[in-house]
């Protein structure tokens, strides 16, 4: 019987919750609230794109210790690192997108990423190379599908010469164009070791 | 009278002989014969299988549709060199002080009945590691195709022989010599050979096809090399046809072709390679043997 009271009190509770967002308001003006609505949307909006932007950072992804023992070590010797220009292009520049939809995509994609940090699913260097294709695999699906979108944020063949690359590059890019390649299709590897059991086909 | 005309025709026998002999010599001033500058590098492990894979060579994908060797990499040869001799790429066992490429000279005639070809470059400096060929200081091979139908050896010379299970390679057979794909006699898939020892003073000629021969060739006629001033000079005499596993040379025509040195006694893929060139017989190319 108690049950019951208690159990027809919580309906009460927000079936009343409901009617009181539901009454006009006698006391405050409109204009009152719509300064509050207004005000509080910033502090929601701005506190949600902050805590967003945090973790969009190259700090938050090496405060994982799978990212700083594993991946960062290995960007840290390529030119995306360091180069003679003074450009860097970190984590989030690559793997998170700008634009804000693909970029919410992404995240909630991401998401998952907390149940593998929870169990421990690449937590030492070796269940992170036991995984590291089929990571790999599924980070280079996602450029080739987007035609490499991330890449093309800093690169693209319109400003592409190819003139002043070396002849290696410059035939390889001619043909790419050629071909309607994307940047995937050949840079795998350019910030990463490539794993040890990578296919042919992953690379064709 | 008489003893005039018989001594006039003498003279003419012994002109004819002394022309004869003339006309079959390498010429007497190579400094007049065009000289190609070539690039050799100390290529590591890189046999075709590892070339034609992508995720280890990333120009698989032209080579593929075509492309040659020289078409990427002619302007970095040296570099290309050096991080495989430091042991920075494809090179398991780096030997310190191993030359990281060599440039040589090749220059090339013919006279219609031989075709001669002149190798010079600068002696490296020895490594000082072991001796591999306790015998060779220095060997020089070069390797002629015809038509393309060795796989790889219109795009990279004498590439398409060198594989990843054959002697001295890592992983290789001991026992087992350089092969080229679906290597045939019969059906012209080999690559004619031929091959100068400095030590032994010998000269070899023979082919690679399924697997590799050393003698038996006939176009060969010897080779001569000596080291002057820190410069070594080596200079081919072959017949431009020969026998089976001889490349048949005929004027008007281009011929695939590469050559190696060995340099510092080494022995097996511890070598310097060319990428791959054509030699034409008074045809253009990028080794022209001239008639002389």
């Amino acid at each position: 019987m108690a049950d019951k009271d208690s159990s027809n009190t919580g309906a009460r509770g927000l079936s009343g919750l409901i009617a009181a967002l539901r009454r006009p308001s006698v006391h405050y003006s409109l204009a009152s609230l719509l300064l509050i609505g207004f005000v509080s949307g910033i502090i929601f909006w701005g506190g949600f794109n902050t805590a967003l932007e945090v973790t969009n950072t190259e700090q938050f992804c090496i405060s994982c210790h799978e990212m700083r023992d594993n991946v960062y070590p290995e960007y840290q010797e390529t030119v995306h690192y360091s180069n003679r220009t003074g450009v860097r292009a970190t984590c989030p520049d690559c793997h998170v997108p700008k634009e804000w939809g693909y970029k919410m995509v992404r995240k909630i994609q991401a998401s998952r990423e907390l149940w593998g940090k929870m169990v421990g699913s690449i937590d030492t260097p070796e269940k992170f190379e036991a995984k590291r294709l089929t990571l790999a695999r599924s980070e280079w699906k996602r450029m080739k599908n987007s035609d490499s979108r991330e890449c093309r944020n800093c690169h693209s063949f319109d400003s592409m010469d190819t003139g002043k690359q070396k002849k290696r590059a410059s035939v390889q890019h001619e043909m790419a164009i050629e071909d309607n390649m994307t940047c995937i299709d050949c840079h795998k590897g350019i910030a990463h070791h490539l794993p040890e059991d990578m296919t042919d086909e992953d690379w064709d | 009278m008489m003893k005039k005309m018989m001594m006039t025709g003498v003279a003419s026998a012994v002109f004819a002989l002394a022309t004869g002999t003339a006309m079959a010599a390498a010429p007497a001033d190579w400094s007049k014969i065009e000289a190609t500058d070539v690039d050799l590098l100390y290529p590591g492990v890189s046999p075709v299988e590892w070339i034609m894979r992508g995720p280890s060579h990333g120009g698989a994908r032209v080579l593929k549709r075509g492309e040659t060797c020289m078409g990427c990499h002619s302007e970095e040869i040296g570099d290309m060199g050096q991080l495989i001799a430091s042991g920075g790429k494809i090179e398991p066992t780096p030997i310190p002080g191993k030359a990281a490429f060599i440039n040589a000279k090749v220059q090339a005639a013919h006279d219609g009945e031989n075709l001669y070809l002149r190798f010079t470059w600068k002696q490296p400096e020895a490594s000082g590691a072991p001796k591999m060929d306790e015998a060779n200081p220095v060997k020089l091979a070069y390797m002629l195709e015809e038509g393309g139908k060795v796989e790889l050896a219109e795009q990279g010379g004498c590439w398409g022989s060198c594989h990843g299970d054959v002697r001295t390679m890592p992983d290789g057979d001991q026992s087992k010599t350089k092969y080229v794909k679906d290597g045939s006699l019969a059906e012209g898939v080999f690559y004619d050979l031929n091959q100068w020892r400095s030590g032994e003073n010998k000269v070899y000629d023979g082919y690679v096809a399924d697997k590799r021969v050393m003698e038996g060739g006939e176009a060969l006629v010897g080779a001569e090399g000596k080291l002057e001033d820190g410069t070594w000079t080596v200079v081919f005499t072959r017949k431009l046809a020969g026998g089976e596993g001889d490349v048949t040379l005929k004027p008007g025509n281009t011929y695939n072709f590469g050559f190696a040195i060995h340099d510092d006694n080494a022995e097996g893929r511890f070598h310097h390679v060319s990428l791959g060139y054509s030699l034409g017989i008074d045809a253009d190319a990028d080794i022209n043997a001239k008639k002389q």
